[in-house]
């Protein structure tokens, strides 16, 4: 009886098989009417609501053509570059002042002295607390286009999209060194930048992180352009980065975790030191579809200061409690 | 009897291991290449400057090697010829077997290998502009003319195909004759398919649908790895599946094999009857003697021979009709002409292309020029088809003729056609040399 049932189940195994591969050689498959390279983004959209740790507590306009960069000082002042300007305004987003840009001002930093440092095109304005012209020079070659700046202690760090690398200066506008070129002996891949958002930001202890937005990295490098440590998610869910070029912004807690923003699925996350996800900030429901270039702050009270270039405005998230 | 069980406990061991490094091989190649995808969108915002790189193509095996792996085959086949013949070791057999799986399969990953070779030997001779590979060519007949000697030796362990199965049955069901000549006929089907597609240059069907080459690669698509996984899971209960049931080089060593003057006898002197090797064959390939009483008498054999020369005629032209009726179903492999069909049935207003669709119209191809094409393989399509039906017709109606045939026998012999050569009968044949 056992040999029969075997028998019987290794006979229709057989027959199935035999099935199995005319229908795959004489069958054709039905070719699918939609274009098979394009992306079912609203599935992706999706956030399940228990990982978003985060809430929206305040926000408010900015009058201006456009606006592109967000930066913060000591005092949790708001500073945003734009259009031909530069508007500030108190952590509680009232207006302070604002002063004139020559030309498009995509990114502005802050410095701990004071120093207003803005990236117009391929030129850094370094400008004095009271918004007097201190210094200005410009980063040679043709692509040049400086998309994200820092400083410290004088020396300036300039995220140059164009040209794929990370510019070292004295604030005096001397050239020090170039970081992030490839070198495979050091471990440096290169960056690998094919839309003009090429964030980088200073640590805790002042080292330079710097994103990779090609390989959906981060990657940090000491002053002398030495790779120190790196981290990278590629992933279509929300545990990672996915798409040509991602994370587009970045920001620090100050417990070392980052914040990231994303286009092509417009959300801001947590990702702990390590690079592993932790929480959502805000989901892609949140902001219009095809929102890009959302930059991000982080205040001395852990509030994360969005800059959302669709509706211009600034959007503050606080931790739910 | 102990030494049998101390065997049986040994062989066991083997299985088990090979069972569990199956399983283990299985896993990896189902999970790996989902794991390595990444996928990106969107499109990049601005010029890059990136240029794409030229798509190269992995280099040959150098002749060196080429020859190598022929001269490891004559050798192994050498090995277990002797094996199987002059020390009559089941056991060695075994071991030639472990060593195909590794060499052949694992380390050559499945090719150059003999089953295949048989569309490049087709390839050559129809497409004139085909230049077959000498390894190709010589792991084709190289088994082939061992076979005419000694029999299928190359299948019982050398033919990695062949090896994976063997090591992996653990409890055999035994089948009825005619449900293994039924079962039987899948092959020669095969085998006319595969030569029609090789001769047409359409594909390699028997490398396409080859059940085990994904495991021995470690890279396996869904479909490969579903069907390489009930091939095993067969393996287990019917003795060597794919070689029986669809192995299309088979056939050609099942006819060489008949002729084979020195092929494995089950006892090495004079058959004593005791009936002990009786069920010990898997493939249920050995030929029970046949008692003089149940022979046929001459006149019944002689109407037997007129019915039969006139119904395999019959069969043939029927086969053959029938075929060439789906001359055009046939075809459809054909990229080509299952492109220029689509073609014909595309209408732009009520349809998105397809990307192949889009692929030729981008290439700027005339359609005419591809209709053509496609017409000139149609029409090989119906020789071809008219071909295969009478070739099966031919092998339906001798399967038929063979059940009806009476051979008489006094021993127990293996069927020189069926039989693999792999040597379990031998241990069971108490007689000695």
């Amino acid at each position: 009886m056992k040999n029969k049932l075997g028998l019987i189940f290794s006979v229709v195994l057989l027959l199935l098989l035999v099935g199995l591969i005319a229908g795959d050689l004489f069958f054709e498959k039905p070719k699918s009417q939609k274009n098979i390279y394009e992306y079912d983004l609203d599935e992706l959209r999706q956030v399940d609501s228990s990982l978003i740790a985060y809430k929206e507590t305040a926000s408010f306009l900015i009058d201006g053509e456009a606006v592109y960069g967000l930066a913060l000082d000591s005092d949790d002042n708001i500073y945003v570059s734009g259009r031909n300007k530069l508007w500030i305004f108190n952590s509680n987003g009232e207006f302070q002042s604002s002063m004139k840009v020559r030309g498009d001002a995509h990114c502005v930093n802050v410095s701990e002295s004071g120093n207003i440092l803005l990236g117009v095109g391929n030129r850094v304005d370094v400008r004095k607390p009271n918004g007097g012209l201190n210094n200005s020079f410009q980063i040679k070659g043709a692509k040049a286009y400086i998309s994200s700046i820092a400083e410290k202690d004088g020396v300036v760090y300039i995220a140059d999209a164009g040209q794929k690398i990370v510019h070292q200066y004295t604030i005096d506008g001397k050239k020090i060194n170039l970081i992030g070129g490839k070198n495979l002996e050091k471990g440096i891949r290169g960056f690998v930048v094919p839309s003009p958002y090429f964030d980088l930001m200073l640590g805790r202890q002042g080292e330079l992180w710097v994103v990779n937005p090609g390989r959906h990295a981060l990657e940090a490098y000491n002053e002398k352009g030495d790779l120190i440590s790196t981290w990278e998610r590629t992933s279509m869910r929300v545990d990672g980065f996915g798409g040509c070029c991602n994370p587009s912004h970045v920001a620090m807690l100050s417990d070392g975790s980052f914040v990231t923003s994303e286009k092509g699925l417009e959300r801001i996350k947590i990702h702990l030191p390590s690079g592993d996800f932790k929480s959502v900030v805000a989901a892609p429901s949140q902001f219009d579809a095809g929102t890009t270039g959302l930059d991000l702050a982080v205040d001395s009270n852990d509030r994360i200061v969005v800059l959302d270039p669709s509706r211009k405005q600034v959007r503050i998230f606080e931790l739910k409690e | 009897m102990s030494e049998i069980l101390k065997y049986l406990t040994q062989t066991w061991n083997i299985k088990k291991l090979v069972t569990l490094l199956s399983l283990f091989v299985l896993m990896m190649t189902s999970g790996l290449p989902l794991l390595a995808q990444q996928q990106r969108f969107p499109k990049p915002e601005f010029e890059s400057g990136y240029t794409q790189p030229v798509t190269s193509m992995p280099d040959a095996r150098s002749d060196f090697f080429a020859l190598f792996d022929v001269f490891v085959l004559i050798l192994a086949l050498s090995l277990i010829t002797w094996l199987i013949l002059k020390k009559r070791s089941r056991r060695g057999v075994l071991a030639v077997s472990v060593f195909s799986i590794l060499y052949f399969g694992f380390f050559r990953e499945g090719c150059v290998c003999s089953v295949g070779s048989l569309q490049n030997v087709t390839l050559a001779l129809f497409q004139p502009e085909y230049s077959i590979p000498i390894s190709a060519l010589a792991f084709f007949v190289i088994p082939l003319v061992y076979t005419l000697f000694f029999g299928r030796t190359f299948c019982a362990g050398v033919c990695p195909l062949g090896a994976i199965q063997d090591v992996l049955l653990l409890r055999p069901v035994t089948m009825k004759t005619w449900l293994q000549k039924v079962l039987g006929l899948i092959p020669y089907i095969y085998l006319g398919l595969s030569v029609l597609y090789a001769a047409t240059a359409t594909d390699f069907i028997i490398c396409r649908y080859d059940p085990f080459i994904g495991i021995y690669r470690f890279d396996a698509t869904f479909f490969m790895f579903s069907i390489g996984a009930i091939f095993l899971l067969l393996s287990a209960f019917v003795a060597r599946p794919y070689c029986r049931f669809f192995c299309p080089y088979g056939v050609l060593l099942n006819w060489m094999s008949r002729f084979s003057k020195h092929h494995l006898t089950i006892t090495p002197n004079k058959c004593i009857q005791c009936r002990l090797c009786e069920d010990s064959c898997p493939l249920g390939a050995i030929n029970k003697p046949v008692p003089v009483k149940v022979m046929e008498d001459r006149p019944s054999a002689t109407k037997r021979f007129i019915k039969l020369s006139l119904i395999i005629p019959a069969l043939m032209i029927l086969s053959a009709w029938t075929l060439s009726n789906f001359h055009e179903n046939l075809a459809k492999v054909n990229t080509k002409v299952s492109l220029a069909n689509e073609l014909m049935l595309f209408k732009p207003d009520a349809m998105l292309p397809s990307v192949e669709v889009e692929a030729f119209k981008s290439a700027g191809t005339p359609v005419e020029e591809l209709y053509s094409e496609a017409a000139v393989i149609v029409e090989q399509f119906y020789i071809g088809a008219w071909i295969l039906g009478g070739f099966l017709g031919l092998v339906f109606g001798l399967t038929l003729s063979s059940l009806s045939v009476f051979k008489y026998r006094e021993d127990y012999t293996p069927d020189k056609g069926e039989c693999v050569s792999c040597a379990r009968c031998l241990k069971y044949c108490p007689v000695e040399k």
